[in-house]
């Protein structure tokens, strides 16, 4: 019994020499290519360091001393970093545009918390936290002093971009992949189209239109504000991009699940809630997280058609004559806070996919 | 039944007719008046010395000054004027669908632009040509030296069109590669990237003067690529409105050469030392009234944002870091080509 047990029980662990020993010095060529590219990295990691930290000049003030450092000159964050977190929004009310930032990152975190996946729960969160942020930005409502949306910016307006793109969007990426799969043709046509149309322009292409040439086309009162004509126009392609993806997802789920929940005398309606919208997001989710990435990346875009968001005031801040010369510094802090945010996302998918995996089982 | 046909369309043609014989004397300025504020174009980033942001997130530069001066001039307070970012390729649909009211955007004026696009200029206030950039290790001194090389430009700007038709007149191959930023086109030009580097020949001397670790290993190419008038663009078919463009400019410039400046406009305005001052300062009545504004508007612009020479010098000139020289933007009367129309 005993000789079993110790046969089926897993070998010891290997301890961290012998694992070095075996996977790196394991033959002499080994043992060579090991130690050179150590020493390429480790060159490599101290060149950065030496740039990042030990030649670097700190500070607002000590900006002068900046044309003679041997590396970075971290002044032009400290004097800039309100111009690149805020964009054009009036300085003295840059805690209104701090708080409503809060504000949008509480809503994305929490509606990301188990407790809120009810529809209920989930809608009362971003009516709230996009009403509390745009109540702080724009402030007339709230009797504070109005500020227009064009002044809105930087870090501030791309995550307000992206999550009122991803949250708008998401429903209605649903819906186009629910209207696909219609069994009246007018609407499953229709709907092709539209997904299939918009897919084919580029994105440049539809906010161009939407901020630019909607104006001109439509009559005055149509007009809205060009913030929320471009949010619309980028919700809409979100969208587009979502359904195909939840189609895959469609897909996956055997026809006899629909066949089993008629058998059991559910509605429709139930059958989608309860047996196959679930598993739906399951198998989405990969592809849904690359979809929520790729979209805080492309808010970048909407520099073109004249937005100041993180990217463009990053450029604003690089953009006098004092701080001209360093644009690395400041391509490196928005990289970090690009960096941030898109990491915690992933890192985000992964703990919903073990979630997921758990309930499977 | 035709009579209240005939009075409903009376009415409306009421209604059509009336907001027209209001608004005839400018539209854009009625709108503007209507609104409390001067919608001018701005820029999505920043381009050295005409639109920049400063420390504290508010706008600054010639273009942005020459908006606060027509804000003044309109309204009386140059604070209310709103900036509108816009990008190079945005900035004409923009004005056609009322985003703004003007576009002062170191804008050249061509005739496409002036024709096709339905745009109208006001008279040039700046003078700039496409120059070319080149690496002082390849030995060139003029353009015709750069048969084979490859030459970065900003995508979307006339530059692009003078440097092909340029390079097609002195008959030199070469590869034209373009870049949508000019901190893009900063880096490909010093990473090597491209032989030359044609821009603007303010925005060269600035790059080379302040971003550009040694200055001396870089050579403005002598060849003057074209000479570009820069105005401001307004909508076709409000001439008012680009008359008073025009007499704000020339205010500015018939400021300057009158010594009139931010510090002492008030105390000439009191003691005119000629009809002309007079006249522009409005403490002779007049020149209000021919533009539809109050008689003391260019005295008010004057005193928020200064004269032509100060607008250029806190900008571009010796009190920026650019330290540019005047050359070609310097009032006729000493070697340059700015020029007023005659205040009579």
């Amino acid at each position: 019994m005993t000789d079993i047990a110790a046969v089926v029980s897993a070998p010891p662990k290997p301890s961290l020499l012998e694992v070095l020993r075996s996977r790196a010095f394991a033959t002499k060529t080994d043992s060579l290519l090991t130690v050179v590219f150590l020493a390429l990295i480790l060159y490599l990691v101290y060149l950065a360091l030496d740039w990042a930290l030990f030649g670097a000049v700190w500070g607002a003030d000590s900006a002068d001393l900046c044309p003679q450092a041997e590396g970075a000159c971290w002044s032009v964050v400290a004097a800039r970093h309100r111009l690149i977190l805020f964009g054009l929004y009036p300085y003295e009310l840059h805690w209104r545009s701090t708080l409503a930032c809060v504000s949008i990152v509480a809503t994305v975190i929490l509606s990301c918390l188990p407790y809120f996946w009810t529809a209920r729960r989930l809608s009362a969160l971003w009516i709230v936290g996009f009403a509390a942020y745009y109540l702080l930005m724009e402030g007339s409502p709230i009797g504070l002093e109005q500020v227009t949306t064009d002044q809105w910016g930087g870090l501030s307006l791309t995550l307000f971009l992206f999550a009122s793109v991803v949250l708008l969007g998401m429903p209605m990426g649903l819906g186009l992949a629910l209207a696909r799969r219609s069994k009246l043709p007018v609407i499953s046509l229709g709907v092709s189209i539209l997904i299939d149309f918009i897919r084919s322009l580029p994105l440049l292409t539809t906010l161009f239109t939407a901020a630019v040439v909607v104006p001109i086309l439509l009559p005055d009162w149509l007009h809205g504000d060009k913030i929320w004509r471009v949010i619309v126009a980028f919700a809409l392609f979100f969208a587009c991009y979502q359904a195909e993806v939840f189609r895959g997802g469609f897909q996956a789920i055997h026809k006899g699940q629909f066949e089993a929940g008629m058998a059991l005398g559910l509605s429709a309606w139930r059958i989608m809630d309860k047996i196959v919208l679930p598993q739906v997001f399951r198998h989405a989710l990969p592809g849904t997280i690359n979809m929520v990435v790729v979209t805080f990346k492309e808010t970048a875009i909407v520099i073109i058609i004249g937005f100041f968001d993180i990217l463009a005031s990053a450029n604003a801040a690089f953009g006098t004559g004092e701080w001209a010369p360093y644009f690395l510094e400041v391509y490196a802090f928005v990289g970090l806070i690009y960096w941030v945010f898109i990491f915690s996302l992933s890192q985000y998918g992964e703990y919903l996919k073990r979630r997921m995996t758990v309930a499977a089982r | 039944m035709t009579k209240t046909l005939k009075s409903l369309l009376a009415a409306v043609a009421c209604a059509v007719a009336l907001p027209n014989a209001a608004a005839a004397e400018s539209a854009t300025i009625q709108a503007i008046k209507d609104r409390g504020t001067l919608l001018c174009s701005g820029h999505n980033g920043s381009y050295f010395g005409f639109v920049e942001v400063n420390d504290k997130n508010e706008w600054k530069g010639l273009d942005i000054d020459l908006c606060r001066a027509m804000t003044t001039a309109i309204l009386g307070d140059p604070n209310k004027a709103q900036i509108v970012p816009l990008s190079w390729a945005q900035r004409f649909p923009a004005l056609q669908s009322g985003d703004v009211d003007i576009i002062i955007k170191a804008t050249g004026w061509t005739m496409g632009r002036d024709t096709e696009l339905g745009l109208q200029f006001s008279l040039p206030y700046f003078f700039g040509g496409a120059q070319l950039m080149a690496h002082a290790d390849l030995g060139v001194t003029q353009a015709t030296e750069l048969e084979g090389g490859t030459v970065c430009v900003e995508a979307g700007t006339t530059i692009e069109r003078i440097v092909a038709d340029y390079m097609k007149t002195i008959d030199v191959e070469h590869t034209m590669v373009s870049y949508e930023k000019a901190a893009e086109l900063r880096a490909a030009y010093l990473a090597n990237r491209c032989d030359a580097f044609a821009a603007w020949g303010p925005f060269l001397a600035v790059l080379r003067a302040t971003e550009i670790d040694n200055p001396d290993k870089h050579v403005i190419l002598s060849d003057q690529l074209s000479s570009e008038p820069i105005a401001a663009a307004m909508r076709q078919g409000d001439e008012d409105f680009v008359d008073l463009t025009n007499w704000m400019i020339a205010a500015l410039l018939i400021a300057e050469e009158h010594g009139i400046t931010m510090a002492n406009v008030d105390e000439v305005a009191a003691n005119p030392p000629n009809p002309t001052v007079a006249r522009l300062l409005g403490s002779t009545p007049g020149i209000g009234e021919r533009l539809g504004l109050r008689d003391t508007w260019a005295r008010e612009m004057i005193a928020a944002v200064g004269n032509f020479g100060e607008i250029y010098h806190r900008n571009l000139g010796e009190n920026s870091p650019y330290k540019l020289e005047r050359g070609l933007n310097n009032l006729w009367s000493h070697g340059g080509l700015l020029y007023a129309p005659m205040l009579d």
